[in-house]
């Protein structure tokens, strides 16, 4: 069997792997473990000059409440979350119809569709710039939630379906050719046999393209100014202005802008690398 | 809770409109455009069964031309158009040609900026790859191996501009005297004793300060990507090597390796079109300064700082032409599979 587990090797091996290896992570996360420690000093720490040594009080409830309740911060937060949260509906449900339509159907011009779908896939956002940016103005959606999130939706729709797409094609064909016979009608088809079916796709997708858009900053900058409806990503430069040289305060920002992903990836570990293998193997 | 509750309510009208469109189309068709009786029954089955997978199709096609075929048509059209605001407030567009092309391919900023994303294609792909293989195939072996793969797949959830946020703290320099914020220059300082150095200024290696901010973030997808590949590589063909005799360098470079060869190919691409469209990063660290300048940063200075419309255009679409090469490959692939 191999790989041979560490155990059985020879004692020298074992203890410079198992040495080694955490010193490697370490290294690894030592930006994050850095910013960690700054974000939990009191800031007299920054003007004597004492980055690394030991903090001479932990103030983690006095800064992350500077944060929470003397920033902006929780404002871009929430438009963060009111912009995730519906594009993550929206794309996820039109995709599950395209790609129904697009996994199950034989019609004229399917193939052309698919392939349409990939090629949309790789079209660089930058070349979309000026165009949707005009578009969201002239219909007067600037600098709104709204408009960020139709984008989105417009725009995930692509890589959405294609995943859709090739998670129908791997269901048995069978159950539907059964409905089918039963005189099922054909939305009912959707709604009662395959939709159930897509549960751990959707689940997949869901974890996702919530990490994609939270994480977005291009848009965030080119479709919206302002903590009225700017999300997170754009939010933490200018939250990082207003506390300039304020290392404290800027590390628990950072802290924070991060953690929703971050934490939704450690809960929903299982489908996010589900979500990726499917999405990247085809 | 008034934002809230907005909120709420947009998004129980976009479902409901959604589920009610899904369901209302269908219904139509089936009950009154052309019903599945009477003495065309037959025929009318076909037709329905024909205009169904549209009813499906159009909200989302609809979507995608709106906001992605027509920007790109649009966009080719700017690139080739000089945008002029007239005395009385209105702009026009006069047709030039080629001239925005041409008049890119005299700037200095654009070979650099194209100059430094050759750069970027050939070392965060390889290196992110090369990283991610590593980690799949040493933390297979241990039983902590998942928190670690946890811990390395850790920075991909965190934005760009957080990671550069952050980044950004670690290359900081102080003045020689004062202790070293920057996790980089404290360990230099106390290693080589030499001054501190601002490192995002240092021609040419400052690219590679950039890029190992992406390939920081983009290691934990190529390992997990790859260490499911790795899981999926039959036993016996490792056995009968071993059996062979072959020592555990051959068994990963001659044995594994070549076997998940397509997946290290998807990976490398996939990371590939990341690199393309580079853009926080750079945007955020030190914003094309220094010699750091990219495609997509060199085209947002163009619109938002030059204002030059028809220019950033012209370099959008010199984005696109790197990337089409990867979308044909990927076209045709898709192709083979279907035979």
């Amino acid at each position: 069997m191999f790989p041979t587990p560490i155990q059985k090797q020879s004692m020298a091996a074992q203890v410079s792997y198992q040495a080694l290896l955490p010193l490697a992570l370490i290294m690894w996360l030592l930006p994050l473990i850095a910013v960690a420690l700054f974000s939990i000093r009191p800031l007299a720490d920054f003007t004597n000059g004492n980055y690394w040594g030991m903090p001479s009080s932990f103030e983690f409830f006095e800064n992350y409440g500077k944060v929470f309740f003397e920033s902006d911060m929780p404002r871009y937060l929430w438009n963060s979350v009111l912009i995730t949260v519906p594009t993550v509906i929206g794309a996820v449900a039109l995709s599950c119809m395209t790609g129904f339509a697009l996994g199950i159907y034989r019609f004229r011009g399917n193939l052309l569709i698919f392939f349409m779908f990939i090629a949309g896939n790789f079209v660089p956002f930058q070349i979309l710039m000026v165009p949707v940016r005009d578009l969201t103005v002239s219909i007067g959606l600037y600098d709104t939630k709204l408009g960020l999130v139709l984008f989105h939706v417009a725009f995930q729709t692509g890589f959405c379906t294609l995943f859709m797409r090739n998670f129908i094609r791997a269901l048995p064909h069978e159950l539907i050719e059964a409905a089918r016979v039963e005189g099922v009608a054909e939305w009912r088809i959707f709604w009662f046999v395959v939709l159930p079916l897509m549960r751990p796709a959707i689940a997949a997708l869901s974890v996702l393209i919530f990490t994609f858009i939270w994480n977005d900053y291009f848009w965030a900058v080119v479709l919206t100014q302002g903590p009225g409806a700017q999300p997170v990503t754009a939010g933490i430069t200018s939250f990082n202005s207003q506390f300039v040289a304020q290392y404290h305060l800027m590390s628990a920002g950072s802290i924070v802008a991060a953690l929703p992903p971050v934490a939704m990836f450690f809960l929903m570990q299982r489908h996010f690398i589900a979500g990726l293998t499917l999405g990247a193997v085809k | 809770m008034h934002p809230a509750l907005q909120g709420l309510l947009t998004i129980v009208i976009g479902v409901g409109a959604c589920l009610s469109y899904f369901w209302a189309s269908n219904q139509f068709l089936d009950r009154v455009l052309f019903p599945a009786k009477g003495p065309n029954a037959g025929r009318n089955i076909n037709r329905a069964n024909m205009i169904r997978p549209w009813l499906f199709l159009f909200p989302a096609l609809f979507a995608l031309s709106l906001y992605l075929a027509y920007p790109v048509f649009e966009t080719i059209r700017l690139s080739l158009t000089d945008r002029v605001t007239q005395p009385d407030g209105t702009t026009v567009y006069h047709f030039v040609g080629l001239g925005n092309y041409i008049q890119m391919s005299g700037d200095p900023k654009f070979w650099e900026a194209l100059w430094n994303n050759m750069l970027w294609l050939i070392v965060v792909p390889a290196m992110s790859t090369a990283f991610g293989l590593l980690a799949a195939q040493l933390t297979d072996r241990i039983s902590w191996g998942n928190l670690a793969k946890s811990l390395i797949f850790m920075p991909m959830a965190i934005s760009f501009v957080g990671a550069a946020v952050i980044w950004k703290l670690i290359y900081d320099a102080r003045p020689p005297d004062a202790a070293q914020i920057g996790v980089l220059n404290a360990i230099y300082v106390s290693l080589t004793g030499n001054d501190p150095q601002q490192w995002l200024t240092v021609p040419f290696w400052n690219n590679f300060l950039l890029m190992v901010v992406l390939v920081w973030i983009q290691t934990g997808f190529a390992m997990v990507i790859l260490s499911a590949a790795l899981r999926g590589i039959p036993e016996e063909t490792i056995e009968a090597a071993i059996v062979d005799g072959a020592n555990p360098f051959q068994i990963f470079f001659k044995i594994k390796v070549p076997q998940i060869m397509p997946t290290i190919m998807v990976v490398w691409t996939t990371i590939t079109l990341v690199v393309l469209k580079i853009f926080d990063i750079v945007f955020a660290m030190t914003n094309g300064q220094w010699g750091t300048q990219v495609l997509a940063n060199y085209m947002f200075n163009q619109l938002f700082v030059t204002r030059d419309w028809g220019v950033g255009s012209a370099s959008a679409m010199v984005i696109m032409l790197l990337v089409t090469p990867i979308l044909v490959w990927n076209v045709r692939q898709a192709r083979k599979e279907m035979r």
